[in-house]
């Protein structure tokens, strides 16, 4: 599905990633750990399209498709999805029109037919229920004055309706309290299927005692050092990054 | 341009002398302001609200138009089937629709009574507002004395044949009346004068909306008296337009009383808006908030400006200027600036001024949930405007 190969990507003037690859193929969990600033949000920006990170060499192939070719909402409905580390407050746009907006942008790039508004009302409410969203959350404009879990569980929300193929979670679970944790767990858990995969970057092994990831990865410096299976997350717990100086 | 002033002084005289429907001392205030205006000059850029417009457009039959990003059709304004009626201004007068009120009375302008006229007090800055007091053949006195669930509607219908149509319009509010006003310009090249004389505890609800194609003009200067207790909230939506030009002055003559005002400035090829207010705290314990959200594409210009005087012993005053403004293209330019000058004690003020461009991270936000550049930047500019919008 995905395929990152010896990718180089600065932001501003710095150069964060230094050669990562990766490979993710369908229905698999990636997480991945690693200390701060090791380019971990870097990279879920590169592959979402943030227009001010750059890649300098290397590619990424997705679903057989140059994905750096394409526009940020041309990867969208592709099927790639970012819950971000900090998602933004959009003052004045609600909730609900912008999430119906995006899908039916996503559809019509598909070729589909657009949901109408009592189509689209009956699928989130359907979703509120599957995934514990308060409704009145949905209401508001776009995270503004949102908590911080909050606005976490409106990313997994979003990503409830989109149903991508791709999803990275940037530190879904920072912030979170045990029960929005395991809500946020749960709607990963719904969402996993044979063709459909997730990148799952935390600083926790906590998270991934409900979401078990096939693999775990430790990105340092710009690159993946160290893969290994689920248990290299407890290990790490243990030991911290100390190690990564010898 | 040097010509400007003796075209109006030369539509005036020849007014004076063919009009037999001007009263006297009607035809006195109009000698007086030829007078006032052969002693000033034309309106030009060394002039404070002229500085940021061209006013050599007031001659010119319009700007030339630059490619825009932006829609020009407004952000809509919900009006709950409140019942129209339509006042419509043309070059033969004006008609009115037949579901008018009882309550409310409407004349022609040169019928008002004397006791009702107000004298405005212009100067060289507004040159070009006096010269709607020598020159206005249009226009109608508006009586209301009721609170009424109607929305009055000003339909400005005249002829676009460059000629500029000089219209003043008075409405005077009884005490405790209450009804909604909607002044729609969408055609023909318009300087008019609005004197809204509110009595006490009176409400008006009031939208300016001048959505103009690139070659067509509009000066307004609107002036609201507001006695104690009355309420005056107006919304604008200034879009397009060669040149727009407007000034909100707003007279508090009593205490307790509330202006409140939202102003959507769009400016989308090469047009230039000036959008002026001055608010007078003459008395105490008034309030008045200004909200002003100005986008700027293509060449356009608009310069926003926001002044609040406060009164030695005006205390308990309240007041907001919030001016906020995005610029679109690297050609387009905005002014703007809040002002205030207090000489009160215990007086409340707000005020801020930001300028800037769309911002780059909610915009990838919404194209990163599949929404395309050009719709994200639909969606974050409709909701600026929102907020502008009472
Ligand atoms: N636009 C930018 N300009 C300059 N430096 C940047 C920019 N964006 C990120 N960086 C720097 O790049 C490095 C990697 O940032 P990144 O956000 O990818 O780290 P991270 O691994 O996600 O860290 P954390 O665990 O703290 O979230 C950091 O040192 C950061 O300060
Ligand atoms: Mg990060």
């Amino acid at each position: 599905m995905l395929k990152i190969d010896n990718v180089y990507a600065s932001a501003g003037d710095k150069e964060i990633l230094k050669g990562l690859s990766l490979e993710v193929k369908s229905g698999e969990v990636h997480a991945i750990m690693g200390p701060n600033g090791a380019g971990k949000s870097t990279l879920g920006n590169l592959l979402a399209g943030m227009p001010y990170v750059q890649s300098q060499r290397g590619e990424v192939e997705y679903m057989g498709k140059d994905l750096l070719e394409l526009e940020p909402e041309e990867r969208a409905a592709e099927g790639v999805f970012l819950a971000f580390q900090y998602p933004v407050e959009i003052p004045g746009v609600n909730n609900m029109y912008f999430l119906r907006t995006a899908l039916n942008a996503q559809r019509k790039y598909r070729g589909e037919e657009p949901m109408d508004s009592a189509q689209f009302l009956r699928m989130v409410k359907q979703k509120i229920k599957d995934m514990n969203m308060r409704d009145d959350l949905l209401k508001r404009p776009v995270n503004v004055g949102f908590s911080g879990g909050e606005k976490k569980r409106n990313e997994v929300f979003q990503m409830g309706v989109l149903e991508p193929k791709l999803a990275i979670l940037d530190e879904t679970d920072s912030g979170l309290d045990i029960d929005a944790l395991k809500i946020v767990a749960d709607g990963v858990n719904q969402l996993r299927a044979p063709d459909r995969s997730f990148i799952i970057i935390t600083h926790y092994q906590r998270l991934l005692d409900y979401i078990k990831p096939d693999f775990v990865h430790v990105l340092a410096d710009g690159k993946i050092v160290k893969s290994g299976p689920k248990e290299l997350a407890l290990e790490l717990e243990e030991q911290g990054y100390g190690w990564l100086n010898n | 341009m040097a010509g400007l002033i003796t075209d109006w002084t030369t539509l005036a005289d020849d007014q004076l002398v063919n009009d037999s429907n001007l009263p006297d001392w009607l035809k006195a205030k109009k000698q007086q302001a030829v007078a006032q205006l052969k002693t000033l000059s034309v309106p030009s850029r060394k002039l404070e609200y002229w500085r940021y417009s061209d006013a050599n457009r007031l001659a010119l039959k319009g700007g030339e138009a630059s490619p825009s990003s932006l829609e020009s059709h407004p952000v809509s304004i919900a009006n709950d089937g409140v019942e129209q009626v339509v006042i419509k201004l043309n070059d033969n007068g004006f008609t009115v629709s037949d579901n008018c009120p009882g309550s409310v009375r409407i004349s022609p302008i040169n019928a008002i009574d004397e006791s009702r006229w107000l004298d405005l007090d212009m100067n060289q800055e507004t040159v070009a507002n006096l010269a709607n007091t020598a020159c206005f053949m249009h226009g109608v006195s508006v009586e209301c004395s009721a609170a009424l669930e109607v929305n009055l509607v000003f339909e400005y219908d005249y002829k676009f044949d460059e000629q500029w149509r000089y219209v003043r319009n008075q409405i005077n509010v009884d005490t405790g009346a209450q009804f909604s006003v909607e002044e729609r310009f969408n055609s023909g090249q318009v300087n008019v004068v609005n004197v809204y004389d509110l009595q006490r505890g009176s409400v008006v609800n009031r939208h300016q909306m001048a959505n103009l194609s690139d070659a067509q003009n509009l000066i307004s200067f609107n002036q609201f008296e507001l006695s104690a207790q009355a309420q005056l909230n107006s919304t604008n939506q200034h879009l397009g337009g060669s040149l727009q030009h407007h000034l909100h002055r707003v007279n508090f003559n009593g205490n307790q009383a509330v202006f409140k005002m939202g102003t959507v400035n769009k400016s989308i090829n090469n047009n230039n808006i000036a959008d002026l207010v001055e608010v007078n705290h003459n008395k105490k314990s008034n309030q008045s908030d200004v909200t002003h959200r100005s986008i700027a594409d293509g060449a356009s210009q608009i310069f926003t400006n926001a002044k609040a005087f406060v009164a030695v012993g005006a205390d308990e005053s309240e007041i907001e200027q919030d001016l906020k403004n995005i610029l679109l293209s690297p050609d387009a330019k905005i002014f703007s600036k809040p002002e205030l000058e207090v000489y009160a004690d215990e007086v409340v003020a707000a005020h801020g001024s930001t300028i800037g461009a769309l911002d780059d991270q909610s915009l990838f936000y919404l194209q990163s949930r599949g929404i395309d550049i050009k719709q994200a930047r639909a969606i974050m500019i409709e909701s600026f405007e929102q907020e502008a919008l009472l």
